[in-house]
């Protein structure tokens, strides 16, 4: 167990000392790995940052409620009842004058407007459900569009919704691309530890000829591999802080601009953790493959 | 300590390096091969160190046989053998001391306790004062000094050496084989290939001929 260990800790010196003597070689390999990393990690990033920004905005979701031009004084009566009932929060009632004086008030629209000759707009109830969940708003949303007098709901949280199914699709495509990515960071480490391998030969078939297992042999490139992973999973993370900055400015501009105040946010310290996890597992699996298949195949010293 | 019963070995192409060869070496010997280059001398000490395997016929080493040896147990076979090689094997990318504590790196020693047995194998080949200069800027006698202390580093029973005093000039040459007289002397079994008749007439001990991949014993 102690000579174990001691193997572990000589694999692990002799892999920084080569890091560290080939200063080049290492900063070019986990820039190429902090590239490929930092794709999949950001967009999971900004999909993470949209989710929240679809989760924020129906906080105060609105239903509007269309009634139908012909409908009788009773109806309207029962559908003001309606709205006083508990589950309702707030209801507005927008006669259709009030919505064409908006209409022709929005400076775009004021032609349009103008060269109407009836009013087309319906006399509508913009309402605010107690409701909490996307689901329970739903529910009120329907129930209104069931009575009589009543042409349609709108319930505004509908391009939220939109949105959600939209990120969805947007995470599966990380997955794919970070499977991807993962599968590049193999062969980047496995190449960067190949040109290693190969140029220790003398010391590979040396130690071989004294004693040396495969294991002995196999360990501090696998050591390599994995903190080669790590320097590239750090690498990454420099560059998505870059990026961060670059982007913080503008993204608050425009978040401004629709009255929201919408901030970029970090990764969570768990996720940083995920991510350098992997990269270090992978790092480690691309020296596992080479080295494996180098000492089969490119060593004739048994 | 080494048997060998009806070994043949032959390469791919065709090439017989060994025909039918019988041979024992006890505990302690000190037996020399000699024979033409390509007699058959580094096939002979390569499958003692299981670097080849015999294509037919029976080796064994300290009571294993090495037709039977499992690819895993090879390393643990050779910590027990010191191999001393014609072109030396040094690793230029590290110093003296570096060089001779590798196999016991290998076999996972404390730090401390392989500097102290480096040193004092280094002291034995009187290397001591270069324990920190790079073997590239040793000559070719103290390059073949180092590896000798590498290969006994690690107190092996059995020292196989392939033509150890082929490139040194006589004066060396004749400093090698008095330490491979001493190691004889404490007990271990030595066998060494070689051309230099003077060294075998100094030492005495057995003499093994090769010739054409078969064996004949003489006595010097």
């Amino acid at each position: 167990m102690i000579g174990w260990l001691r193997h572990q800790k000589h694999a692990l010196i002799a892999a920084l000392h080569r890091l560290r003597v080939q200063p080049v070689a290492t900063l070019l390999t986990a820039l190429a790995m902090g590239v490929a990393i930092s794709l999949p990690s950001g967009l999971y990033l900004a999909l993470g940052n949209l989710g929240r920004l679809a989760g924020d905005l129906p906080a105060q979701p609105e239903i509007s409620v269309f009634l139908d031009a012909d409908a009788s004084a009773a109806h309207r009566q029962a559908i003001a009842g309606r709205l006083q009932q508990p589950d309702i929060a707030q209801a507005r009632y927008v006669p259709k004058e009030d919505a064409l004086a908006a209409l022709s008030a929005a400076q775009d629209l004021a032609d349009i407007a103008a060269g109407l000759t009836q009013n087309p707009l319906p006399d509508a109830w913009v309402v605010r459900s107690q409701a909490g969940s996307r689901e329970e708003l739903a529910r009120v949303a329907a129930d209104l569009a069931r009575l009589p007098g009543v042409a349609e709901t709108h319930l505004d949280s509908q391009w939220a919704e939109r949105l959600q199914a939209a990120l969805v699709i947007g995470r599966t495509g990380v997955w794919l691309l970070a499977g991807l990515f993962a599968i590049a960071l193999v062969a980047i480490s496995g190449n960067a530890i190949r040109a290693l391998v190969l140029a220790r030969r003398d010391e590979i078939q040396v130690s071989r000829l004294i004693g040396a297992t495969d294991r002995y042999i196999r360990r501090p490139f696998l050591y390599l591999g994995a903190l080669q992973g790590l320097l590239g999973g750090l690498a990454a993370g420099g560059v998505l802080v870059l990026a961060g900055r670059v982007l913080r400015a503008p993204i608050e501009r425009l978040a401004g601009l629709y009255g929201s105040t919408f901030q970029l946010l970090p990764p969570t310290e768990a996720e940083i953790a995920v991510v350098l996890g992997l990269t270090t597992l992978f790092g480690w699996l691309g020296a596992w493959l080479t080295v494996r298949r180098t000492l089969r195949l490119g060593m004739a010293t048994r | 300590m080494i048997g060998f019963s009806q070994v043949t070995k032959r390469y791919p192409g065709g090439h017989e390096a060994l025909s039918g060869v019988d041979l024992a070496i006890e505990q302690g010997e000190l037996v020399f091969l000699t024979g033409h280059s390509g007699a058959g001398k580094s096939t002979l000490l390569k499958l003692i160190a299981a670097i080849e395997r015999p294509t037919s016929g029976v080796v064994s080493v300290s009571g294993q046989n090495i037709n039977r040896l499992s690819q895993r147990a090879v390393p643990y076979l050779r910590r027990n053998i010191g191999l001393v090689f014609q072109d030396h094997k040094l690793l230029f990318d590290r110093n003296v001391i570096d060089n001779v504590m590798l196999p016991l790196d290998i076999a996972g020693f404390d730090r401390r306790e392989s500097l102290k047995r480096a040193r004092a194998v280094i002291d034995k080949v009187g290397l001591l004062n270069r324990e920190k200069a790079n073997p590239i800027s040793l000559s070719g006698g103290e390059q073949q000094r180092l590896c000798i202390a590498r290969a006994l580093v690690s107190r092996p029973s059995l020292l196989l050496a392939d033509e150890p005093t082929g490139n040194l000039d006589a004066g060396y040459a004749a400093d090698i084989m008095a330490m491979f007289r001493d190691f004889h002397q404490v007990g271990t079994t030595l066998v060494i290939a070689t051309h230099d008749e003077r060294a075998i007439a100094a030492l005495g001990g057995r003499t093994l001929h090769l010739d054409h991949g078969k064996v004949a014993e003489a006595t010097a």
